[in-house]
């Protein structure tokens, strides 16, 4: 479970400070699926880099099932993240030189993962995995960010737009493997979208509005990729 | 102007290399063309054979020191021409869409000839200001005429404004070439990478295999770390071995040389190496690699070529000697035989070693203040 507890950043100098998150509190279940839900200059990607240890805030605590990570050095950060956390970015962020299976294995030697070629067979990229990422569409690059973040065998699963630079097709098929990975593995999704119609596939949205969460539900039926709009 | 002025001081490495070069060529050269003054005033043997042995020393350190130097000037403009060209993808390829030739765009890269021309011309000065001092100390030994410094305008053309001019017009060339990519892909920002055919072995490690592909990535950086430490252990080795072939002047002077060389290229190169690799380091903190790792999946892979270069520079000097001693100065008595210099040998190893792994855990701190999110925000991989 993880607990957090009025989180307060800001960003500038002493004099010409703006706070981004403006006493955040929330409870994420382990296995839920989290949509944080808001206009750009919302807060919502702060809070996923202050929950995930990228980031330290002002103030405030993150409990990872009573570990408190917000006082943890930048080496035990490390750690943590090493043990608990994987991330798929809107840019993917892969390594250029090296291969599918390589990118993959960035992830699973963490783990020390040795089935990590199931789930590129998973995401479908089995044939392309001695295909460099410039040899591949957007949709298979994320797609291998998505093996590659749940080749370390994640409690917890962060994304930052995972779709914002794909075309429907390929967001809606990125999405569905996200999806049938979690029903699979049971890790918990904690995913950054403005896209409102993304939040229909998650189990709890929250909204958030200039450094605040304005709202929070649980949806009663969790939709597939293919059934919300875009 | 798309290369900008601001743009040449960049290339300190360049501009620091020619200048050696063109001071090492302008004074063995100088000297040599004075000395052909003095050749009618020649009339014993042993005189004929000393000054014989001068003229070939004064060709053989412009022709190696020069050749060398020259080589690597080009190699060091090159690698920043495709740098240049690399880092400003999109910028390049926004003119291009708008309609401006390859040529257009190219012809704005004759800037990185002034690079070559501060650094020759630098050389050059440095080179006279020194020639008073140079000759006194070869004319010490009274064995030839005394010889007096002349200026030598020729030099100044070949040394100085020739190269000047190619350098200008080969950067105009390669970067001509250098654009000859679609628009749309430098739009896109990122540079294509080759794939490399190189069998990757399946169940290496990870880190193993970044280690090797950091290195792979960029031939050219390989070659400079490999000079750098070749200019350290062939000219410090040497400054200390040739005690009893020249004077304790141009054994300072090769020794500065040397270390000049090989800390601008080492420190230029592994610059490049950490800078290139800022997204990759802060992917693998994302993911929870520890700094260590990071570090010697970037760094590490170097070390070997680093001492490689050191072997060959070792080498290349104890040859050198070998032949000055055999070739140019068989003839004169006072020659000692060369062997190779065991403690000279131990020393520059030492204290390579020390400066070196210095030079790393400098980098590696570097590295371990990589702020993540400034990454990801600021720079595409």
């Amino acid at each position: 479970m993880i607990k957090i507890n009025n989180i307060h950043k800001s960003y500038g100098e002493k004099n010409n400070q703006f706070e981004v998150l403006k006493g955040i509190s929330l409870s994420i279940e382990e296995g839920d699926f989290v949509v944080l839900l808001g206009a750009s200059g919302s807060g919502k990607s702060t809070l996923l880099n202050v929950v995930s240890g990228l980031e330290k805030p002002d103030s405030g605590e993150v409990f990872y099932n009573n570990e408190n990570i917000t006082v943890l050095s930048d080496k035990q950060l490390t750690e943590f993240r090493k043990k608990n956390i994987g991330f798929i970015f809107q840019q993917y962020y892969l390594l250029p030189n090296l291969n599918v299976e390589k990118n993959v294995k960035m992830g699973a030697d963490l783990t020390n993962n040795k089935e990590y070629e199931k789930i590129i067979e998973a995401v479908g990229l089995k044939e392309k995995r001695l295909k460099y990422p410039h040899e591949l569409s957007g949709g298979e690059q994320q797609r291998v960010c998505v093996a590659r973040a749940l080749a370390k065998k994640p409690a917890v699963l962060f994304l930052d737009e995972p779709t914002g630079a794909l075309d429907e097709e390929t967001g809606r098929l990125v999405l569905d493997y996200i999806c049938s990975l979690q029903k699979k593995l049971n890790f918990t999704i904690i995913m950054v979208t403005h896209n409102a119609n993304i939040a229909d596939m998650a189990k709890t949205v929250i909204r958030m509005n200039s450094g605040r969460i304005v709202s929070t539900h649980q949806n009663q039926i969790q939709k597939s990729a293919y059934e919300i709009g875009w | 102007m798309i290369v900008g002025i601001k743009d040449i001081f960049k290339m300190l490495g360049i501009i620091i290399i020619s200048a050696c070069a063109v001071f090492v060529c302008t004074l063995f050269l100088n000297y040599n063309i004075d000395l052909k003054n003095i050749e009618g005033l020649i009339n014993t043997a042993s005189m004929q054979v000393f000054y014989d042995a001068q003229i070939m020393t004064g060709k053989m350190v412009s022709t190696l020191s020069g050749g060398c130097l020259l080589l690597t000037s080009v190699v060091m403009l090159l690698f920043y021409i495709k740098h240049y060209i690399d880092t400003h993808r999109k910028e390049l390829g926004i003119l291009k869409a708008m309609g401006y030739s390859n040529l257009k765009i190219a012809g704005s890269f004759w800037v990185f000839g002034i690079s070559i021309l501060l650094g020759t011309s630098l050389g050059y000065i440095c080179a006279y200001c020194i020639m008073p001092e140079f000759y006194s100390v070869q004319n010490e030994d009274k064995l030839l005429p005394e010889v007096i410094v002349h200026f030598q305008p020729v030099l100044l053309i070949c040394l100085v404004v020739l190269p000047s001019l190619v350098f200008a017009f080969l950067s105009v060339v390669y970067s001509c070439i250098k654009l000859e990519i679609p628009v749309m892909e430098l739009l896109r920002g990122k540079s294509i990478q080759k794939v490399r055919t190189a069998k990757s072995i399946n169940d290496m490690p990870f880190l193993k295999e970044l280690k090797k592909s950091t290195v792979r990535q960029r031939k050219s950086l390989v070659f400079f770390i490999a000079f750098a430490t070749f200019c350290y252990a062939a000219m410090v080795q040497m400054s200390f071995s040739m005690k009893e072939l020249a004077s304790v002047m141009m054994a300072v002077m090769i020794f500065s040389i040397g270390i000049i060389l090989a800390f601008v290229t080492l420190f230029l190169a592994i610059t490049t190496v950490v800078k290139s690799n800022m997204k990759t380091l802060a992917m693998m903190q994302v993911f929870g690699y520890s700094r260590d790792e990071c570090r010697k999946a970037v760094l590490s892979g170097y070390r070997k070529i680093a001492y490689i270069g050191f072997a060959i520079g070792t080498i290349y000097q104890y040859v050198l000697l070998k032949i000055a001693v055999y070739v140019i100065f068989r003839d004169i008595d006072s020659v000692p035989d060369y062997n190779f210099d065991i403690p000279a040998f131990i020393i520059t190893l030492i204290s390579f070693v020390i400066l070196y792994e210095l030079i790393m855990y400098w980098y590696s701190r570097k590295i371990s203040k990589v702020s993540v999110k400034e990454i990801m925000l600021n720079t595409e991989l």
